[in-house]
């Protein structure tokens, strides 16, 4: 059915520019986006959306057929890349890894995820605006401890994790161990390469000399 | 008596002189422009956006693109098209209805877009453009309405620019024989009655549910775009084939 993606978007659009209306701080990051474009295909489902900024919020729309240099940028990416993309990995890494292509003003594809990401939403005011300030703000500040105690327990847990696997089980190396042995192999290579070098040499002068005998 | 005085049209299942119909389209219009967008949402169910979202997206309106929007009526795809083209582009809201056109300038005004906008009550047969103006042509739920379509569809070829494009979204017939059959229900039992509760006007929702049922099917539509001089024509049914989204290029 051709309206559903369409659909969809649309609901995934009201929705966002709702979330943009309640952060006081999208306002002037929308005013410096306005105007832009960013195209965004995704490999597999393959899907090409083009989010188009005005001063109120953000367009989204599918584009199968528009050439690529109507855009300000185009980014391509697979659904992997787009997750790690979200949870907040380096651009630069990305690309550097090669999973990540960017094409044209690549401070669009970062101003985008501080957009989408940084979404400051006063909750507590809307809060209040229904149930009035003082049972808003016990509950907003219980919600914030127990936000608080889920983050600490969680790197706890990853800090407990690894220590155990790199220190105390060993089952893995530890980040510098690995690039200890990384630096080795290389300077192995490196050698190998060299003393391959010399023989080669050293077996051309042998052919040389045999044939001038 | 001229011989155009004899020669008739459909306003609906009606058969009137083709110097009337105009009049009598526009009496409706004028009858039910207050309260267009609300029964546009009552009557599709709010189905409408998705089909002029679909529009838009088909559209490939790009900023500095100048735009047409014709019987834009209350402005829905204008309020989006004017973001598109930003401030260096323009889009021009025709409606051949005052009534319309005024809503629309004040929904469009309200909802803060003006600068790139223009509104011009003009007819589409006979469109007060230039050759070769605009990139990009919409007209929905508007072709239907007009008394010479072909005449309409030339004008709009005519003042398209090469490589343009023209976006006809308008009712057409549903290709499932059951949908067909729920639907004629509707829209001759339902959509009367309810014209009537919200807007006070029966006979105009009658003309509506009469008017879509004479409208060139889809095929006939695409044949009647490429005879006006467009290519690549094509169609995609949205709904069931209820509505029909046609795309013609000029090359």
């Amino acid at each position: 059915m051709a309206l559903t993606p369409t659909l969809l978007l649309g609901g995934l659009e009201r929705s966002l520019n709702a979330l943009l209306a309640r952060d006081p701080a999208a306002p002037a990051r929308l005013e410096r986006l306005a105007g832009q474009r960013l195209l965004v295909r995704l490999e597999s489902p393959s899907l090409a959306l083009a989010l188009v900024y005005h001063a109120q919020g953000v367009d989204l729309m599918r584009q199968d057929d528009e050439p690529e240099n109507a855009f300000d940028a185009v980014v391509e990416l697979d659904p992997e890349t787009l997750g790690e993309l979200l949870g907040g990995a380096s651009v630069e890494r990305l690309m550097f890894q090669g999973r990540l292509a960017v094409r044209g003003h690549i401070p669009l594809l970062e101003a985008t995820r501080d957009l989408l990401l940084d979404l400051d939403l006063d909750w507590e005011g809307e809060l209040a605006h229904w149930l009035g300030d003082v049972p808003a703000h016990s509950l907003a500040e219980g919600i914030r401890s127990l936000g608080r105690w889920g983050l600490r327990t969680r790197q706890e847990l990853c800090a407990d994790v690894s220590e155990y696997v790199f220190e105390e089980a060993r089952l893995l190396p530890g980040r510098h161990q690995f690039e200890g042995v990384r630096d080795h192999l290389t300077e192995l290579e490196v050698a190998t390469d060299r003393l391959e070098a010399r023989l080669e040499r050293l077996r051309r002068r042998l052919t040389t000399e045999g044939d001038g005998a | 008596m001229t011989p155009s005085d004899k020669r008739t049209t459909h306003f609906g299942y009606q058969e009137v002189p083709v110097d009337e119909k105009a009049s009598r389209v526009a009496d409706v219009f004028h009858s039910v422009a207050a309260r267009y967008d609300v029964m546009n949402d009552l009557m599709s169910f709010g189905i409408h956006r998705v089909w002029k979202r679909l529009t838009i997206e088909r559209a490939g309106v790009r900023p500095g693109h100048s735009v047409l929007d014709i019987a834009g009526g209350t402005g829905d795809l204008t309020l989006k098209f004017s973001r598109l083209v930003g401030p260096r582009g323009r889009v021009v809201l025709a409606d051949i209805n005052e009534s319309m056109l005024r809503v629309g300038r004040d929904k469009l005004l309200d909802r803060g877009v003006g600068g790139n906008v223009e509104y011009v009550q003009a007819n589409a047969e006979t469109l007060p453009f230039p050759d070769n103006t605009f990139d990009c042509i919409t007209i929905a739920f508007g072709l239907r309405n007009v008394t010479d379509k072909d005449a309409a569809l030339r004008s709009m070829a005519r003042v398209l620019k090469p490589g343009g494009r023209l976006l006809v979204l308008e009712f057409s017939k549903p290709d499932n024989a059951l949908l067909s059959q729920a639907y004629d229900q509707y829209s001759f039992r339902l959509l009367p009655r309810m014209g009537e509760l919200v807007a006070g006007d029966a006979e105009s929702y009658r003309y509506l549910a009469e008017s879509i049922r004479m409208h060139p099917d889809q095929e006939t539509l695409k044949g009647m775009m490429e005879d006006a001089g467009l290519e690549r024509v094509e169609y995609t049914n949205l709904t069931g084939g209820i509505v029909a989204l046609h795309r013609g290029i000029k090359l």
